[in-house]
């Protein structure tokens, strides 16, 4: 029944949009978002980010609710008219034009699908406000139907068309009218969780094939990790860090970027000397351990660990180290091929990811070590926040 | 669908619906073709008298034109409210919703009586453009049908604007957003996305505003007077001053038919729309 | 003792429930009793006066049940002739249908104690009567000359301020034949009063229900209508400018009557509430502002708006044969409501 998909976006008629791309050499345009800053009365949402989404890249903003990452969304979309601060696409600013002159294509949370409408109306609807001729709709939209694998379903209403179905319509209109730019506002949020993986892979395909710029926001740090090419993790209206999702993970910038993305062991200590381009630190539950850090401490400073639960592992309670502490595990738990151990040291509760080998050990006292090739990140104290 | 005899979870209501409304309908019904209120022998005089009198038929067609009217004029107000609301602040929101219950709050006779305060040589209206030197002499506004539709608009403007303000309520303000991301103009997404949506909530209100007022007993007699000449008034006229029973509900039958016939269209209109 | 007032208890309960409209054939005892009366100031007055005096000179209690005439004659027509209260109270037009109805019993005027108080020919086999009014035509002093007559309010300059009703109320329907007697007719001609209304329909700012003359009055929409002494004295209590003017040719008047419904079970109460209706001391009261009746008892004087200096002048008053006019009256309530019609 699917058609192939660079069959499906071939038929996509762009020769009349000549900044648009050629399907097979994904070029895009470039989004920038320059010290905007957005106010509702009192409360700062968006207090000056200033961001480049380069031409083809998905960019995920990630952060929690409220951050503000929606509110540069739909800043980036029109909705929402800045204190300050510019939009720009391919360099110019588009500030002064409404959303649907920008070149935007969105894909909502609720995909905002009209109700009564058929999926080939909806994704006309963008097509016919535009005013293009009856034959160029009626051939754009089956051929964005198609590439979302839709085209049996033109004549059906939203309602009765499934979730993961609607997002592939409301991809289709979105799509359809050749946006430079594509926002996509939480929209896996209303999926059951086996459906979201695919249609992830799915998207993130269509949109490379497009070659369209597109921004995605997520409060899913899974979500953006598998679909992003970079992410920006927001907090309080400010952009905490902009990296590759893997960087992201393994060179958190913050205390909060660490724990936000993926999960953190926080472990307080102090330095207790420099050795060569590394710190030996003293941490708080009785171990000293040597640590390499782009950040420079001063001897005697108060800093703060955060362990990835793979970065630490298990030893026997009798295997006395400087470089492990004693702690008390609670329970192990199997999850696929790995085990979680639930540990605690004192009044700090740590997470341990081990490969699985055999039966899981029994709960009682043993004692923690930091891996010797593990590369936690070491933060100065007053940065917890 | 169900389970079997589930129907008869619905006869309580069947019986009293048969007992309560169907029985006096078909009385009425009987009476209507008999020569007098006793049922004594069949007569078509009353149906004749509705069916074959110019007078008759011409209140028959003042009444559906007031009622038609007064849709007109209450849906030319009530859209822009409605509109109102639904972009307006909270505060803002309260007193649309606040001006437009108030006529609910009051008795219809009040209501009624307050309309001549303001629609009389002497009232609000006429006093008010003689100070501004508007007019030179007073305009009639009470007793015509400018003044009864006024009225009727102030009186009916719940029934049309509440069920409105309920269907745009329910439209996801996400696809105002997704229309105008689509590059609809404001027009456009007014005429495609919010007028289809809007529209089982607004025939509901055209229906009832319309029912209403064909059958606004007190406000035709007192604000539209004896030279308007509408269907209640006569039914009330023939059943209780001259004691005519069978032309009464001649008449009576007559109202109910026009509306329902115009209430039923309404509502197909509703549902060929809702299917296109 | 016991006795009277476990019955006194029991009247008030029945006299609720048909208080409340309940179809409940009126109360069993023989002290109590239910009655139809005018809603509004007929009702407030008769249960301030009329209530109590009955209450105090036979131990009987009332129930009121407040009906416009036509509508105690539909009520009775609607449960097949028998009416759910024991007294009528009734205008001349609606007491005609109810004798062609046979909704009354036979009334024994020799069982009224006052009887000897009503001037000649208010008592009779099918009822009493207990008050009149006196209908002309009323007017606002500051804005229009007093008209002399009926025959004044077809010239311009007072139909321009003129408010018409139709045959739909006694009143209205005598002040419409004593306008087409002016003009030529009679109760047997309509015809002039027709021709000569089309001549000036342009110019009158109003053609109401009777229920709303006052309010129009009030307002100021009109400034001469027929109507009776009551209102008259109603409006101008509340600080309306009114006038009545008593027509050339003689105010009209007639009697307000009370009958006793068919098949009543409260006949001696019933006799006993229409002898206390005419009493010297009820109609006094009722003769008083703030209820201004005109009374029938000859000892009564009647008030300072009602024309008259004691009930003989009622024998002056033009009066009108409703025998003669209840036939022709649906036809024409039909033919003005086709004549007003724009």
């Amino acid at each position: 029944m699917a058609r192939p998909l660079q069959n499906s976006a071939h038929m996509l008629d762009r020769t009349d949009t000549p900044a648009a791309l050629a399907p097979a050499a994904p070029a895009g345009h470039r989004l920038d978002m320059d010290g905007i800053r957005v106010r509702y009365g009192q409360a700062t949402a968006v207090d000056g980010v200033t961001l480049s989404v380069e031409p083809g890249e998905i960019l995920a903003l990630l952060g929690p609710s409220g951050c503000g990452k929606t509110t540069l969304l739909r800043t980036v979309a029109g909705f929402i008219r800045p204190e300050a601060g510019r939009v720009l696409v391919d360099g110019a600013p588009i500030g002064h034009l409404p959303p649907g002159k920008r070149g935007v294509g969105i894909v909502f949370q609720s995909y905002a699908l009209f109700p009564h409408m058929s999926a080939a109306e909806n994704v006309a609807y963008g097509l016919e406000a535009r005013g293009r001729p009856k034959a160029e709709v009626i051939r754009r939209v089956e051929a964005a139907l198609a590439a979302v694998r839709m085209e049996g379903f033109a004549a059906r209403r939203p309602r009765a068309l499934s979730g993961g179905q609607q997002q592939r319509v409301a991809l289709a209109r979105a799509l359809a009218i050749e946006p430079a730019i594509l926002l996509l506002d939480e929209p896996f949020a209303a999926l059951d969780r086996a459906l979201r993986l695919d249609l992830q892979l799915e998207i993130k395909r269509i949109q490379r094939r497009f070659g369209v710029t597109a921004v995605l926001v997520t409060h899913d740090q899974d979500e953006a990790m598998s679909m992003a090419d970079r992410m920006a993790v927001m907090r309080g209206g400010r952009v905490e860090q902009v990296d590759a999702p893997a960087t992201v993970y393994d060179s958190p910038a913050t205390p909060f970027v660490a724990g936000f993305v993926g999960t953190s062991n926080r472990l307080h200590g102090r330095v207790e000397a420099r050795e060569g381009a590394d710190y030996r630190v003293r941490l708080d539950v009785g171990a000293s351990v040597i640590l390499a850090s782009p950040r420079g401490f001063a001897v005697g400073e108060r800093v703060l660990l955060c362990a990835r639960p793979e970065h630490l592992a298990l030893r026997d309670a009798t295997a006395e180290t400087p470089e492990s502490w004693p702690a008390r595990l609670r329970i192990s738990l199997p999850l696929g091929p790995a085990l979680v151990h639930d540990v605690e040291a004192g009044a700090t509760e740590l997470k341990l990811h081990e490969a699985r080998h055999g039966q899981p050990p029994a709960p009682g006292p043993v004692r923690v070590a930091l891996l010797p090739t593990a590369r936690p990140a070491l933060f100065p104290a007053g940065d917890d926040a | 669908m169900t389970e079997q005899g589930a129907w008869r979870l619905a006869l309580p209501l069947a019986l009293a619906q048969a007992a309560f409304f169907l029985a006096p309908l078909l009385l009425l019904a009987a009476t209507s073709f008999a020569t007098d209120e006793n049922l004594g022998s069949l007569s078509l005089a009353a149906w004749a008298d509705v069916l074959g009198d110019a007078f008759h038929l011409q209140a028959v067609l003042n009444t559906l034109r007031l009622g038609a009217v007064t849709v007109l004029a209450t849906l030319l107000l009530a859209v822009p409210l409605a509109l109102l609301h639904l972009v307006a602040g909270p505060g803002l929101r309260r007193l649309i919703l606040l001006a437009a219950i108030l006529p609910l709050l009051t008795s219809v006779v009040v209501r009624t009586f307050a309309w001549i305060v303001i629609l009389g040589r002497e009232g609000v209206i006429n006093s008010a453009l003689l100070s501004t030197g508007a007019i030179a002499a007073p305009i009639p506004l009470l007793q015509t049908e400018h003044g009864l539709v006024l009225a009727l608009t102030q009186i009916e403007m719940p029934l049309m604007l509440l069920p409105l303000i309920a269907a745009l309520r329910r439209i996801d303000p996400a696809l105002l957003d997704a229309s105008s991301a689509l590059g609809a103009s404001l027009a456009r997404t007014l005429r495609k996305v919010v007028l289809p949506m809007a529209l089982p909530g607004l025939l509901a209100g055209c229906t009832l505003v319309f029912a209403s007022a064909s059958t606004a007993f007190i406000s035709q007699s007192v604000i539209g007077g004896g030279r308007l000449a509408y269907l209640p008034m006569l039914v009330w006229q023939q059943a209780m001053v001259v004691f005519n029973w069978p032309l009464a509900a001649a008449l009576a039958l007559t109202l109910m038919g026009s509306v329902l016939t115009v209430a039923a269209a309404l509502s197909m209109l509703g549902r060929r729309a809702a299917h296109a | 003792m016991t006795t009277l007032s476990r019955r006194t208890l029991m009247g008030a309960a029945l006299g609720t429930l048909g208080a409340a409209g309940l179809p409940f054939r009126a109360a069993q005892a023989a002290g109590s009793m239910t009655a139809a009366v005018y809603p509004g100031g007929w009702d407030e007055a008769l249960r301030a006066v009329l209530a109590p005096a009955l209450k105090q000179a036979h131990g009987v209690d009332v129930a009121f049940e407040p009906l416009f005439a036509v509508d105690q004659i539909a009520k009775a027509r609607a449960a097949r002739g028998v009416a759910p209260f024991d007294v009528f109270v009734l205008d001349p037009g609606p007491r005609v249908s109810g004798m062609d109805l046979k909704l009354f019993e036979p009334f024994d005027p020799a069982r009224l104690s006052n009887r000897a108080r009503l001037p000649a020919g208010y008592s009779d086999e099918v009822g009493a009567g207990v008050a009149a009014q006196v209908v002309g035509i009323a007017y606002n002093p500051k804005k229009v000359a007093r008209p002399a007559g009926w025959r004044d309010l077809f010239k311009p300059e007072f139909a321009k301020h003129l408010g018409l009703t139709g045959f739909g109320t006694t009143f209205g329907t005598i002040s419409l034949i004593e306008m087409a007697k002016s003009v030529g007719g009679s109760e047997a001609d309509m015809e002039p009063l027709f021709t000569e209304l089309r001549k000036i329909l342009s110019l009158v700012p109003a053609v109401a229900q009777p229920a709303a003359m006052p309010g129009l009055f009030q307002q100021g929409q009109i400034d001469i209508m027929y109507t009776n002494t009551y209102t008259v004295t109603l409006l101008k209590s509340r600080g309306v400018d009114i006038e009545f003017a008593v027509p050339e040719t003689g105010a009209a008047a007639f009697g307000t009557t009370m009958h006793i419904a068919k098949g009543s079970r409260n006949i001696d109460a019933a006799y006993q509430y229409i002898d206390t209706m005419i009493s010297t001391p009820v109609q006094a009261a009722l003769a008083a502002p703030p209820y201004s009746f005109v009374p029938v008892n000859t000892e009564v004087k009647p008030g300072a708006d009602v024309p008259m200096k004691s009930i003989d002048d009622l024998r002056s008053f033009v009066t009108h044969d409703w025998t003669k006019i209840n036939p022709q009256r649906p036809r024409w309530i039909d033919r003005f409501n086709r004549e007003m019609a724009k």
